[in-house]
């Protein structure tokens, strides 16, 4: 089940943060991703070390810890996604699926006239594509 | 393949919009109205380079993003791509076409017809209006693609244009 | 001069060059963004996209001659039909409909259930007094006016605003009478 997405800024400022449990775990998650970005931008700068394909955008398990598996992506506007799961079994292609649908959310909703570049995305549409993305996760390309 | 519109949609929309920043909001001030107009273009391209760069992988440095320019985002405008690109290595881009579609087709600009000052200059001026709005599209592309620059056109050859890029250090 | 059969919106449109709708759709809502900061008031934006609608619309309405083999209509009823399903086919890719006729047909709705200019579009909250397609209600208008057909036209419902479609009223002023062009000895 996926607990968290976010998306973050160049400058590491947030453009969008859900969690998506009952518990009340919100800060910890959040904690999560924070660390998250030190790892995203340990793997851009040294591509080799982290046997990353070169610039993909995907960037895969960024690290596990005991409950949780966070997945890092990085657009060509230096834009992060992040994803973090309580699966432990997750498949490459359901995450790289997630992020591809993800992606096209998130530009669609900085294609509003009105959002202004750097601010975080208010869009109601953009949040219930999301929810929908989440709900859906692995879904999609079982079988 | 995506929905479109017909070409007269968004030249009926550029011409207008040209037109009333230039002759009804800032007609005294030429430099308001251009700054404006390429704030227009900068929103669009900026909105553009985040839609043609999803499912690619990062851009490496800057000739590569200038390439991207060149090819995929102008064929995406204006179905075709770049006819030159040059470069002094330092910076600086030139990017010739050499049949600029936008240009091509506003040669019926009625703020054109009715100045008292002689229609060629007055002609020269609304075209010179007119191209602040691509050099927005291109300044807010790469500008969003992490690359902070100046763009400027230059139409001495037409109906060939050439934008040139600066980029800031 | 033999009468040619008037085209269908799809065939005039799948004729006409194309661009992709996002550069018209992203450029517009730039524009519409633009006016905001530059012109503050709500209301005089959209007194301006009207305006600048007239404009293209006192423009477009030549091209829309040519290309559908209309000829002339001269019945207001026609000319509404022609220009929901004709003319919004050719230009935005997207058909209209004509509905809720007066009595004395000099009123009716032109509805659309999509379009282009709103893809992405979510109104802030700042903005509720935006019709943020005003500049279709002008382009009508201002081809209406090149057809000797004064009108008023006003949005009734708006989807950005939460409607289930595109509403515009068309409502008939004056019909001015067609002049000939070689009459101007008055």
């Amino acid at each position: 089940m996926i607990v968290c997405v976010a998306v973050v800024g160049h400058q590491n400022n947030p453009l969008y943060i859900q969690s998506f449990t009952e518990a009340d775990d919100a800060l910890k998650l959040h904690h999560i991703v924070h660390c998250s970005l030190d790892v995203v931008d340990e793997r851009v700068n040294n591509p080799k070390k982290s046997g990353l394909t070169l610039n993909e955008t995907f960037l895969g398990l960024l690290y596990p810890t005991e409950n949780y598996k966070v997945y890092g992506y990085l657009t060509n506007t230096k834009v992060k996604f992040i994803l973090v799961t309580t699966d432990l079994d997750v498949r490459d292609a359901d995450v790289r699926n997630f992020f591809r649908r993800f992606h096209a959310a998130y530009v669609d909703a900085v294609s509003n006239p009105f959002h202004v570049p750097g601010k975080k995305i208010t869009s109601r549409t953009f949040a219930e594509r999301v929810s929908n993305i989440v709900k859906s996760f692995g879904l999609s390309s079982a079988g | 393949m995506g929905r479109e519109v017909s070409e007269s949609c968004i030249d009926g929309l550029l011409t207008e919009m040209v037109s009333s920043y230039c002759n009804r909001f800032y007609s005294n001030t030429p430099e308001l109205a251009a700054r404006r107009i390429e704030a227009i273009g900068y929103q669009v391209g900026h909105q553009l380079s985040e839609r043609y760069t999803m499912e690619r992988p990062r851009f490496t440095d800057h000739l590569e993003a200038i390439k991207f320019i060149c090819k995929d985002f102008w064929s995406e405008l204006f179905k075709k791509q770049i006819d030159n690109l040059k470069t002094n290595h330092r910076g600086t881009f030139v990017l010739q076409d050499n049949k600029f579609r936008w240009l091509s087709r506003m040669s019926g600009d009625p703020s054109v017809e009715n100045g008292t000052q002689d229609p060629e200059s007055k002609a020269a001026q609304a075209m010179s209006m007119y191209l602040y709005f691509p050099c927005g599209i291109i300044r807010g592309a790469l500008s969003n693609l992490g690359i902070p620059c100046a763009v400027s056109a230059d139409i001495s050859s037409l109906p060939a244009c050439s934008f040139v890029i600066r980029i800031k250090v | 001069m033999a009468p040619v059969a008037p085209r269908s919106g799809d065939a005039i449109f799948a004729s006409v060059e194309h661009v992709n709708a996002e550069l018209f759709t992203l450029t517009y809502g730039a524009i519409v963004r633009q006016l905001l900061t530059d012109l503050e008031e709500v209301e005089e934006v959209n007194k301006q996209l009207d305006q600048m609608g007239y404009n293209i619309g006192v423009r477009l309405i030549d091209e829309f001659l040519a290309k559908s083999n209309v000829s002339r209509c001269v019945d207001f009823k026609e000319t509404a039909d022609v220009i929901a399903k004709v003319g919004f086919k050719m230009f935005l890719g997207v058909g209209a409909s004509v509905t809720n006729w007066d009595a004395d047909g000099t009123c009716c709705s032109i509805v659309l259930g999509d379009n282009p200019l709103v893809d992405f579009v979510e109104l802030p909250d700042t903005c509720q007094g935006l019709y943020y397609c005003n500049i279709l209600s002008g382009v009508v208008r201002g081809a209406l006016e090149m057809v000797s057909m004064k009108t008023e036209v006003t949005w009734v419902r708006d989807m950005l605003r939460g409607d289930d479609a595109f509403e515009l009223q068309v409502k008939l002023l004056k019909q001015v009478p067609e002049e000939y062009p070689y009459k101007d000895d008055e």
